[in-house]
């Protein structure tokens, strides 16, 4: 079951990280800020909290899933490397060096 | 930042974080309002017996009934940081053996949202008006205030006193109780 979830890619790229990390800073933050003047003029706390709930929502939507947005710088790994006679005969090589 | 979990994790306590903030906002906007209103008391009828008062000294206790208006415009204390208000009706008085006695008569709670002009006619107290000892006869300034908690959102409890109070002679006499 646990494997099924683990096998979903949820992965992003560094930037994408970096985006996402300020995008729901900048959303929650956004919304405290409406929310705490729109609950000062009214004078109701509750629509403060509503409405940071309702940021936060939001930005669960949109950084919590990997999004291609946030996929789009993949790292660039090396090329795999030929494995074959060559690499055998270097671990050939290392243990005679041991033995010595 | 990795994995959705390790997001979800820290997208939850950015969020308490700023809540917690909002929510001392909330206090400090509130904190040094003056929550003082002015309250109109009147005191319509007094009458005074003489009981056994069983839980107190055994002995004959003086016990006065009060019978009371209150006016009172609540609805400046009302703000974001407001969540009711506990209002109470206190007696204070002096006697030979006690320099200050204070004794809460009658109290209501008015929340949020409830009619917060008070205009209250002919109440009579919720609780007893016992002295501990005869000093209510002849006791010509007992001193009646109203005074409430500010029950908040966040911060501190304040504990005001109304500007206005009513002061109350009690008779000479005592009224004799009837039995049929």
């Amino acid at each position: 079951m646990w494997d099924v979830f683990s096998s979903i890619p949820t992965q992003m790229d560094y930037k994408g990280q970096k985006l996402a990390e300020q995008i729901f800073q900048g959303i929650i933050l956004v919304s405290a800020v409406i929310g705490f003047i729109y609950g000062y003029i009214i004078e109701q706390f509750g629509w403060t909290v509503y409405i940071v709930m309702a940021g936060f929502a939001l930005s669960c939507l949109l950084t919590l899933p990997p999004w291609p947005l946030y996929r789009r710088h993949p790292l660039k790994w090396l090329h795999v490397q030929d494995s074959g006679a060559g690499d055998d005969k270097r671990q050939v090589d290392k243990k005679s060096k041991k033995h010595k | 930042m990795n994995t959705a979990l390790s997001r979800a994790n820290s997208l939850f306590a950015f969020s308490l974080s700023v809540m917690a903030a909002l929510t001392f906002g909330c206090f400090i906007t509130t904190a040094f309002k003056e929550r003082v209103v002015p309250v109109q008391l009147h005191v319509s009828r007094v009458m005074l017996k003489n009981v056994d008062d069983f839980t107190g000294p055994r002995e004959r206790s003086d016990l006065g009934f009060i019978t009371f208006d209150i006016t009172a415009d609540l609805q400046p204390i009302f703000d974001w940081n407001v969540k009711q208000l506990f209002l109470y009706l206190s007696a204070e008085y002096s006697t030979k053996s006690n320099a200050l006695n204070q004794v809460v008569l009658w109290d209501k709670i008015v929340l949020r949202g409830d009619q917060s002009k008070l205009s209250l006619k002919d109440m009579k107290s919720k609780y007893f008006f016992f002295d501990d000892g005869n000093g209510l006869k002849g006791n010509h300034n007992i001193t009646l205030t109203l005074s409430w908690n500010v029950v908040p959102n966040a911060g501190i409890l304040p504990l005001i006193t109304g500007s206005g109070y009513a002061s109350v002679p009690f008779p000479d006499t005592y009224e004799t109780t009837k039995s049929y």
